[in-house]
Protein backbone atom coordinates (compact mmCIF):
# COMPACT_ATOMS: atom_id res chain seq x y z
CA UNK A 1 0.00 0.00 0.00
CA UNK A 2 2.59 2.33 0.88
CA UNK A 3 3.57 2.91 -2.50
CA UNK A 4 0.34 3.51 -3.80
CA UNK A 5 0.99 7.16 -5.24
CA UNK A 6 4.48 6.62 -5.79
CA UNK A 7 5.12 3.06 -7.55
CA UNK A 8 8.13 3.96 -10.08
CA UNK A 9 9.15 6.82 -8.05
CA UNK A 10 12.85 5.27 -7.98
CA UNK A 11 12.85 3.79 -11.61
CA UNK A 12 15.41 5.23 -14.28
CA UNK A 13 13.67 6.45 -17.20
CA UNK A 14 14.67 9.22 -18.95
CA UNK A 15 12.32 11.68 -16.70
CA UNK A 16 13.97 10.25 -13.69
CA UNK A 17 17.55 11.17 -14.56
CA UNK A 18 16.89 14.69 -15.02
CA UNK A 19 17.85 17.33 -12.26
CA UNK A 20 15.23 17.63 -9.04
CA UNK A 21 15.14 21.46 -10.27
CA UNK A 22 14.07 20.53 -13.50
CA UNK A 23 11.66 17.89 -12.67
CA UNK A 24 9.83 20.77 -10.40
CA UNK A 25 9.48 22.72 -12.78
CA UNK A 26 7.95 21.23 -15.35
CA UNK A 27 5.69 19.91 -13.08
CA UNK A 28 5.23 23.62 -11.98
CA UNK A 29 4.81 24.51 -15.56
CA UNK A 30 2.17 22.26 -16.57
CA UNK A 31 0.25 22.84 -13.47
CA UNK A 32 0.47 26.70 -13.82
CA UNK A 33 -0.48 26.56 -17.76
CA UNK A 34 -3.43 24.01 -17.02
CA UNK A 35 -4.63 25.98 -14.30
CA UNK A 36 -4.34 29.37 -15.70
CA UNK A 37 -5.63 28.25 -19.50
CA UNK A 38 -9.62 29.15 -19.78
CA UNK A 39 -12.37 26.21 -20.31
CA UNK A 40 -13.34 28.10 -23.69
CA UNK A 41 -9.92 27.76 -25.57
CA UNK A 42 -9.98 23.99 -25.49
CA UNK A 43 -7.17 22.96 -28.69
CA UNK A 44 -5.15 24.65 -25.40
CA UNK A 45 -5.91 22.24 -22.66
CA UNK A 46 -5.91 19.74 -25.72
CA UNK A 47 -2.05 21.05 -25.97
CA UNK A 48 -0.98 20.94 -22.38
CA UNK A 49 -3.13 17.61 -21.82
CA UNK A 50 -0.41 16.14 -24.47
CA UNK A 51 2.41 17.76 -22.90
CA UNK A 52 1.37 15.70 -19.64
CA UNK A 53 0.66 12.44 -21.15
CA UNK A 54 3.93 12.67 -23.45
CA UNK A 55 5.96 13.33 -20.23
CA UNK A 56 3.70 10.24 -18.82
CA UNK A 57 5.37 8.42 -21.44
CA UNK A 58 8.63 9.13 -21.33
CA UNK A 59 8.66 8.10 -17.35
CA UNK A 60 7.03 5.09 -18.63
CA UNK A 61 4.22 5.10 -16.39
CA UNK A 62 1.85 2.77 -17.34
CA UNK A 63 -1.51 4.63 -18.50
CA UNK A 64 -3.51 2.10 -16.57
CA UNK A 65 -2.05 3.23 -13.01
CA UNK A 66 -2.88 6.47 -14.00
CA UNK A 67 -6.11 5.73 -14.96
CA UNK A 68 -6.71 3.77 -11.37
CA UNK A 69 -5.38 6.38 -9.60
CA UNK A 70 -7.81 8.98 -10.99
CA UNK A 71 -10.63 6.57 -10.77
CA UNK A 72 -10.18 7.29 -7.14
CA UNK A 73 -9.40 10.93 -7.41
CA UNK A 74 -12.34 11.80 -9.79
CA UNK A 75 -15.53 11.21 -6.85
CA UNK A 76 -14.86 13.77 -4.91
CA UNK A 77 -13.28 16.03 -7.72
CA UNK A 78 -16.93 15.72 -9.23
CA UNK A 79 -19.12 15.71 -6.19
CA UNK A 80 -17.64 19.04 -5.62
CA UNK A 81 -18.11 20.42 -9.48
CA UNK A 82 -21.46 19.18 -9.86
CA UNK A 83 -22.69 21.14 -6.36
CA UNK A 84 -21.73 24.33 -8.17
CA UNK A 85 -25.01 24.70 -10.58
CA UNK A 86 -26.48 24.07 -7.86
CA UNK A 87 -25.55 27.23 -6.02
CA UNK A 88 -24.38 29.38 -8.81
CA UNK A 89 -27.46 28.82 -11.19
CA UNK A 90 -26.84 26.70 -14.10
CA UNK A 91 -25.53 28.28 -17.44
CA UNK A 92 -22.27 29.52 -15.06
CA UNK A 93 -22.22 26.67 -12.80
CA UNK A 94 -21.65 24.40 -15.18
CA UNK A 95 -18.79 26.56 -16.81
CA UNK A 96 -17.47 26.37 -13.49
CA UNK A 97 -18.12 23.10 -12.84
CA UNK A 98 -15.98 22.56 -16.02
CA UNK A 99 -13.03 24.28 -15.45
CA UNK A 100 -12.81 22.79 -11.78
CA UNK A 101 -13.09 19.12 -13.47
CA UNK A 102 -10.71 19.80 -16.23
CA UNK A 103 -8.10 21.87 -14.03
CA UNK A 104 -8.06 19.29 -11.47
CA UNK A 105 -7.94 16.57 -13.16
CA UNK A 106 -4.75 17.78 -15.44
CA UNK A 107 -3.10 19.26 -12.15
CA UNK A 108 -3.64 15.69 -10.12
CA UNK A 109 -2.54 13.63 -12.86
CA UNK A 110 0.90 15.89 -13.73
CA UNK A 111 1.48 15.73 -9.42
CA UNK A 112 1.19 12.17 -9.79
CA UNK A 113 4.35 12.85 -12.71
CA UNK A 114 6.42 14.28 -10.72
CA UNK A 115 5.80 12.29 -7.27
CA UNK A 116 6.50 9.36 -9.75
CA UNK A 117 9.71 10.58 -11.37
CA UNK A 118 11.06 11.90 -8.12
CA UNK A 119 11.33 9.73 -4.63
CA UNK A 120 9.51 11.91 -1.70
CA UNK A 121 13.09 12.44 0.02
CA UNK A 122 14.72 14.00 -3.03
CA UNK A 123 11.24 16.39 -3.60
CA UNK A 124 11.66 17.34 0.18
CA UNK A 125 15.42 17.96 -0.16
CA UNK A 126 14.15 19.95 -3.34
CA UNK A 127 11.79 22.15 -1.93
CA UNK A 128 13.91 22.94 1.01
CA UNK A 129 16.58 24.35 -1.68
CA UNK A 130 13.66 26.69 -2.39
CA UNK A 131 13.71 27.84 0.86
CA UNK A 132 9.86 26.67 1.92
CA UNK A 133 9.21 26.95 5.52
CA UNK A 134 10.63 23.77 7.75
CA UNK A 135 7.13 23.64 9.44
CA UNK A 136 5.18 23.35 6.07
CA UNK A 137 8.05 20.64 4.80
CA UNK A 138 7.78 18.91 7.98
CA UNK A 139 3.81 18.72 7.76
CA UNK A 140 4.67 17.29 3.92
CA UNK A 141 7.25 14.79 5.52
CA UNK A 142 4.48 13.26 7.95
CA UNK A 143 1.89 13.47 5.99
CA UNK A 144 3.41 11.40 3.20
CA UNK A 145 5.06 8.56 6.04
CA UNK A 146 1.33 8.16 8.04
CA UNK A 147 -0.88 8.45 5.42
CA UNK A 148 -0.13 5.03 4.73
CA UNK A 149 -0.14 3.82 8.46
CA UNK A 150 -3.69 5.05 8.95
CA UNK A 151 -4.58 3.21 5.24
CA UNK A 152 -3.22 0.27 6.50
CA UNK A 153 -5.16 0.67 9.82
CA UNK A 154 -8.55 1.41 7.99
CA UNK A 155 -7.80 -1.81 5.59
CA UNK A 156 -7.06 -3.72 9.23
CA UNK A 157 -10.08 -2.65 10.76
CA UNK A 158 -12.10 -3.24 7.61
CA UNK A 159 -11.03 -7.10 7.03
CA UNK A 160 -11.44 -6.93 10.54
CA UNK A 161 -15.88 -6.23 10.13
CA UNK A 162 -15.74 -8.20 7.03
CA UNK A 163 -14.23 -11.54 8.79
CA UNK A 164 -17.57 -10.96 11.04
CA UNK A 165 -20.14 -10.15 8.64
CA UNK A 166 -22.16 -13.26 7.45
CA UNK A 167 -24.36 -11.45 5.46
CA UNK A 168 -24.06 -8.74 2.49
CA UNK A 169 -25.13 -5.78 4.57
CA UNK A 170 -27.69 -2.81 2.99
CA UNK A 171 -26.51 0.39 1.54
CA UNK A 172 -27.62 2.06 4.66
CA UNK A 173 -25.68 -0.36 6.93
CA UNK A 174 -22.64 0.06 4.61
CA UNK A 175 -22.88 3.58 5.03
CA UNK A 176 -22.84 3.62 9.12
CA UNK A 177 -20.14 1.08 9.24
CA UNK A 178 -17.71 3.06 7.32
CA UNK A 179 -18.32 6.60 9.00
CA UNK A 180 -17.80 4.50 12.29
CA UNK A 181 -14.78 3.36 10.94
CA UNK A 182 -13.76 6.25 9.92
CA UNK A 183 -14.61 7.85 13.91
CA UNK A 184 -12.50 5.17 15.16
CA UNK A 185 -9.37 5.92 13.07
CA UNK A 186 -9.46 9.71 13.70
CA UNK A 187 -9.63 8.41 17.34
CA UNK A 188 -6.52 5.75 16.54
CA UNK A 189 -5.04 8.57 14.70
CA UNK A 190 -5.18 11.17 17.06
CA UNK A 191 -3.57 8.32 19.87
CA UNK A 192 -1.22 7.30 17.13
CA UNK A 193 0.12 11.37 16.60
CA UNK A 194 0.49 11.77 20.49
CA UNK A 195 3.20 8.83 20.66
CA UNK A 196 4.70 9.98 17.61
CA UNK A 197 4.94 13.41 19.04
CA UNK A 198 6.23 11.83 22.57
CA UNK A 199 8.45 9.57 20.23
CA UNK A 200 10.00 13.08 18.74
CA UNK A 201 10.38 14.64 22.17
CA UNK A 202 12.35 11.88 23.32
CA UNK A 203 14.72 12.17 20.84
CA UNK A 204 15.27 15.69 21.43
CA UNK A 205 12.87 17.97 19.38
CA UNK A 206 11.83 20.86 21.29
CA UNK A 207 9.39 22.77 18.05
CA UNK A 208 11.96 23.41 15.36
CA UNK A 209 12.46 21.08 12.44
CA UNK A 210 15.91 20.41 11.40
CA UNK A 211 16.92 19.15 8.10
CA UNK A 212 20.48 17.75 6.71
CA UNK A 213 21.15 16.53 3.08
CA UNK A 214 22.33 13.12 3.20
CA UNK A 215 24.85 13.52 0.25
CA UNK A 216 26.13 16.46 -1.67
CA UNK A 217 24.23 15.48 -4.56
CA UNK A 218 20.87 15.46 -3.54
CA UNK A 219 21.36 19.68 -3.19
CA UNK A 220 22.54 19.77 -6.68
CA UNK B 1 31.96 10.79 36.85
CA UNK B 2 29.70 7.93 36.58
CA UNK B 3 26.88 8.06 38.98
CA UNK B 4 26.28 5.05 40.88
CA UNK B 5 22.93 4.74 40.36
CA UNK B 6 22.24 4.96 36.34
CA UNK B 7 18.61 4.94 37.51
CA UNK B 8 16.75 5.84 40.91
CA UNK B 9 12.68 5.77 41.30
CA UNK B 10 11.59 6.53 44.80
CA UNK B 11 7.73 6.21 45.90
CA UNK B 12 6.67 7.22 42.36
CA UNK B 13 2.59 7.43 41.63
CA UNK B 14 1.11 7.97 38.65
CA UNK B 15 -2.40 7.98 37.59
CA UNK B 16 -3.55 9.14 34.22
CA UNK B 17 -6.71 11.68 33.93
CA UNK B 18 -9.62 9.72 34.92
CA UNK B 19 -8.50 6.21 35.52
CA UNK B 20 -7.43 4.44 39.02
CA UNK B 21 -3.71 4.50 39.44
CA UNK B 22 -1.21 3.47 37.02
CA UNK B 23 1.61 3.22 39.43
CA UNK B 24 1.31 2.82 42.72
CA UNK B 25 4.62 3.67 45.11
CA UNK B 26 6.82 2.42 43.20
CA UNK B 27 10.97 2.56 44.08
CA UNK B 28 13.75 0.83 42.60
CA UNK B 29 17.30 1.42 41.56
CA UNK B 30 19.73 0.46 38.28
CA UNK B 31 23.23 0.32 38.67
CA UNK B 32 25.60 1.84 35.80
CA UNK B 33 26.00 -0.88 33.54
CA UNK B 34 23.19 -2.74 34.57
CA UNK B 35 20.50 -4.90 32.42
CA UNK B 36 17.20 -5.05 34.01
CA UNK B 37 14.21 -6.88 33.34
CA UNK B 38 10.62 -5.20 33.47
CA UNK B 39 8.16 -7.86 33.64
CA UNK B 40 4.35 -8.02 34.42
CA UNK B 41 1.06 -9.38 32.98
CA UNK B 42 -0.33 -6.50 30.31
CA UNK B 43 -1.90 -3.17 32.11
CA UNK B 44 0.66 -3.53 34.95
CA UNK B 45 1.96 -0.04 34.38
CA UNK B 46 5.25 -1.21 32.68
CA UNK B 47 5.41 1.26 29.95
CA UNK B 48 3.80 3.86 32.08
CA UNK B 49 7.55 3.56 34.03
CA UNK B 50 9.72 3.61 31.24
CA UNK B 51 7.99 6.51 30.26
CA UNK B 52 8.71 8.44 33.30
CA UNK B 53 12.55 8.13 33.11
CA UNK B 54 12.27 9.69 29.87
CA UNK B 55 10.17 12.58 31.00
CA UNK B 56 7.26 11.75 28.90
CA UNK B 57 5.01 11.89 31.62
CA UNK B 58 6.12 14.46 33.98
CA UNK B 59 3.32 14.70 36.16
CA UNK B 60 5.97 16.06 39.33
CA UNK B 61 7.70 19.19 37.41
CA UNK B 62 9.87 20.70 40.41
CA UNK B 63 12.92 19.64 41.69
CA UNK B 64 11.52 19.37 45.55
CA UNK B 65 8.65 17.33 44.12
CA UNK B 66 10.34 14.52 41.76
CA UNK B 67 10.67 11.14 41.89
CA UNK B 68 12.98 10.17 39.61
CA UNK B 69 16.45 10.97 38.91
CA UNK B 70 18.65 9.13 35.80
CA UNK B 71 22.77 9.94 36.70
CA UNK B 72 21.46 11.42 39.76
CA UNK B 73 19.74 13.91 38.06
CA UNK B 74 16.22 14.65 38.96
CA UNK B 75 13.86 14.76 36.20
CA UNK B 76 12.17 17.49 35.89
CA UNK B 77 11.22 20.34 33.32
CA UNK B 78 14.42 22.16 32.90
CA UNK B 79 16.39 19.06 33.10
CA UNK B 80 14.74 17.23 30.31
CA UNK B 81 16.81 17.92 27.56
CA UNK B 82 19.60 16.33 29.40
CA UNK B 83 17.52 13.37 30.60
CA UNK B 84 16.28 12.61 26.88
CA UNK B 85 20.04 12.88 26.02
CA UNK B 86 20.83 10.19 28.68
CA UNK B 87 17.77 7.83 28.36
CA UNK B 88 17.25 6.32 24.98
CA UNK B 89 13.98 5.09 24.62
CA UNK B 90 12.57 2.61 22.59
CA UNK B 91 9.01 2.53 21.52
CA UNK B 92 6.65 -0.64 21.30
CA UNK B 93 5.78 0.21 17.74
CA UNK B 94 8.01 1.12 15.51
CA UNK B 95 5.69 2.89 13.42
CA UNK B 96 5.53 5.87 15.98
CA UNK B 97 9.14 5.97 15.92
CA UNK B 98 9.87 6.51 12.55
CA UNK B 99 8.70 9.62 11.21
CA UNK B 100 10.71 10.69 8.45
CA UNK B 101 10.55 9.40 4.87
CA UNK B 102 14.59 8.03 4.97
CA UNK B 103 16.65 5.96 7.43
CA UNK B 104 18.98 8.33 6.80
CA UNK B 105 16.79 11.66 7.86
CA UNK B 106 15.27 8.98 10.60
CA UNK B 107 18.73 8.46 12.70
CA UNK B 108 19.97 11.64 11.92
CA UNK B 109 16.87 13.53 13.71
CA UNK B 110 18.25 12.98 16.99
CA UNK B 111 22.07 14.48 16.67
CA UNK B 112 20.27 17.21 14.51
CA UNK B 113 18.37 17.94 17.61
CA UNK B 114 21.71 17.66 19.76
CA UNK B 115 22.68 20.59 17.52
CA UNK B 116 26.01 18.49 16.51
CA UNK B 117 27.90 19.82 13.43
CA UNK B 118 26.55 18.06 9.60
CA UNK B 119 29.85 15.95 9.68
CA UNK B 120 29.59 14.60 13.13
CA UNK B 121 25.68 13.96 12.45
CA UNK B 122 26.74 12.23 9.41
CA UNK B 123 29.56 9.62 11.36
CA UNK B 124 26.85 9.13 14.02
CA UNK B 125 24.38 8.10 11.55
CA UNK B 126 26.88 5.72 10.21
CA UNK B 127 28.35 4.07 13.39
CA UNK B 128 24.93 3.70 14.59
CA UNK B 129 23.83 2.05 11.27
CA UNK B 130 26.85 -0.17 11.16
CA UNK B 131 26.21 -1.04 14.74
CA UNK B 132 22.68 -2.59 14.21
CA UNK B 133 23.96 -4.17 10.89
CA UNK B 134 22.03 -2.17 8.05
CA UNK B 135 24.83 0.15 6.73
CA UNK B 136 23.88 1.03 3.62
CA UNK B 137 19.81 1.65 4.50
CA UNK B 138 20.52 5.39 4.32
CA UNK B 139 18.38 6.20 1.51
CA UNK B 140 15.84 3.32 1.85
CA UNK B 141 12.15 4.55 2.93
CA UNK B 142 11.27 3.75 5.76
CA UNK B 143 8.16 2.13 5.18
CA UNK B 144 9.86 -0.12 3.04
CA UNK B 145 11.38 -2.13 5.69
CA UNK B 146 10.35 -5.40 7.00
CA UNK B 147 9.51 -5.10 11.02
CA UNK B 148 12.64 -6.42 12.40
CA UNK B 149 14.35 -3.77 10.08
CA UNK B 150 12.31 -1.40 11.78
CA UNK B 151 12.85 -1.94 14.98
CA UNK B 152 16.97 -1.86 14.60
CA UNK B 153 16.48 1.41 12.28
CA UNK B 154 14.85 2.72 15.96
CA UNK B 155 17.49 1.62 17.97
CA UNK B 156 19.85 2.86 15.58
CA UNK B 157 18.06 6.45 15.93
CA UNK B 158 17.89 6.00 19.58
CA UNK B 159 22.11 4.82 19.60
CA UNK B 160 22.57 7.91 17.64
CA UNK B 161 22.48 10.16 20.52
CA UNK B 162 24.66 7.86 22.42
CA UNK B 163 22.73 7.82 25.69
CA UNK B 164 24.06 6.08 28.56
CA UNK B 165 20.74 4.15 29.65
CA UNK B 166 17.98 2.64 27.19
CA UNK B 167 14.28 2.15 28.32
CA UNK B 168 13.07 -0.45 25.89
CA UNK B 169 9.58 -1.04 25.28
CA UNK B 170 8.69 -4.53 23.80
CA UNK B 171 11.19 -4.90 21.94
CA UNK B 172 11.14 -8.03 20.67
CA UNK B 173 7.49 -8.71 20.35
CA UNK B 174 6.12 -9.86 16.55
CA UNK B 175 9.72 -10.13 15.67
CA UNK B 176 10.78 -13.67 14.14
CA UNK B 177 13.15 -16.30 15.55
CA UNK B 178 16.49 -14.43 13.43
CA UNK B 179 15.32 -10.48 14.09
CA UNK B 180 14.76 -11.60 17.53
CA UNK B 181 17.91 -12.83 17.76
CA UNK B 182 19.74 -10.17 16.20
CA UNK B 183 18.04 -7.60 18.39
CA UNK B 184 19.75 -9.37 21.70
CA UNK B 185 23.18 -9.08 20.15
CA UNK B 186 23.30 -5.69 19.40
CA UNK B 187 21.91 -5.07 22.85
CA UNK B 188 24.32 -7.42 24.51
CA UNK B 189 26.81 -4.79 22.78
CA UNK B 190 25.37 -1.94 24.41
CA UNK B 191 28.37 -0.82 27.14
CA UNK B 192 25.39 1.16 29.50
CA UNK B 193 22.49 0.58 31.41
CA UNK B 194 19.43 -1.07 30.28
CA UNK B 195 15.83 -1.44 31.32
CA UNK B 196 13.75 -3.83 28.96
CA UNK B 197 10.36 -4.15 29.71
CA UNK B 198 8.99 -7.35 27.86
CA UNK B 199 6.63 -10.37 28.03
CA UNK B 200 9.76 -12.81 26.51
CA UNK B 201 10.63 -14.03 29.79
CA UNK B 202 13.32 -16.19 27.67
CA UNK B 203 15.07 -13.75 26.75
CA UNK B 204 15.07 -11.88 29.88
CA UNK B 205 17.15 -14.80 31.23
CA UNK B 206 19.29 -14.55 29.03
CA UNK B 207 20.09 -10.85 28.68
CA UNK B 208 18.83 -9.70 32.32
CA UNK B 209 21.03 -8.98 35.17
CA UNK B 210 17.76 -8.63 37.48
CA UNK B 211 14.26 -8.46 36.83
CA UNK B 212 11.43 -6.00 38.36
CA UNK B 213 7.92 -7.73 38.41
CA UNK B 214 4.89 -5.12 38.48
CA UNK B 215 1.24 -6.11 38.55
CA UNK B 216 -1.45 -3.43 39.32
CA UNK B 217 0.99 -0.83 39.52
CA UNK B 218 2.86 -1.55 42.27
CA UNK B 219 5.99 -3.30 42.31
CA UNK B 220 5.70 -7.10 43.78
CA UNK B 221 9.50 -8.42 43.37
CA UNK B 222 13.07 -7.39 43.20
CA UNK B 223 15.92 -9.91 42.49
CA UNK B 224 18.47 -11.70 40.28
CA UNK B 225 16.52 -13.03 37.21
CA UNK B 226 16.53 -16.77 38.18
CA UNK B 227 15.61 -16.16 41.55
CA UNK B 228 12.62 -14.46 40.53
CA UNK B 229 11.54 -15.88 36.88
CA UNK B 230 12.23 -19.57 38.51
CA UNK B 231 9.49 -18.85 41.63
CA UNK B 232 6.58 -20.52 40.14
CA UNK B 233 4.00 -19.53 43.06
CA UNK B 234 5.19 -15.95 42.56
CA UNK B 235 4.71 -15.87 38.25
CA UNK B 236 1.36 -17.65 38.50
CA UNK B 237 0.32 -15.22 41.31
CA UNK B 238 0.79 -12.63 39.02
CA UNK B 239 -0.25 -13.83 35.63
CA UNK B 240 3.15 -15.13 33.93
CA UNK B 241 5.11 -18.02 33.87
CA UNK B 242 8.27 -19.90 34.30
CA UNK B 243 10.34 -19.50 30.87
CA UNK B 244 10.95 -22.89 29.04
CA UNK B 245 14.55 -22.24 30.05
CA UNK B 246 14.11 -22.13 33.81
CA UNK B 247 11.32 -24.62 33.77
CA UNK B 248 12.99 -28.25 35.04
CA UNK B 249 13.07 -30.99 32.07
Amino acid sequence: MSDYLDRFGRDQSTCHRWPPLVKLYVAMGLILAATCAPITHGPLLGLIACAIFFVHSLARIPLAFVARRLFFFWPPLFLMALSLPLSQGCRAGWLMSATIICRGTLSFTTALWLVNVMPFDQLLATLRRLRLPSVFLAILALMYRFLFVLWDELDRMRTARQVRLFRKPSLWEQWQQGAQMLGRLLIRALDRADRVHGAMMARGWQGETRWLEQRQKDQR
Amino acid sequence: MTAANAVRVDRLSFRYPGSALTLNDVSFSIASGEIVGLVGPSGAGKSTLLQHLNGLLPTRLSESETNTWIDDIPVTRASLPDVRRRVGFLFQDPDDQLFCPTVFEDVAFGPLNLNLPDDEVRRRVQESLLAVGLSGYESRSTMRLSLGERKRVCLAGVFACQPSILALDEPFSSLDPRARRTLIGILKKFPGSQIVATHDLDVVVELCHRVLLLDGGQLRASGLTNDILGNAALMERHGLEVPLRLQPR
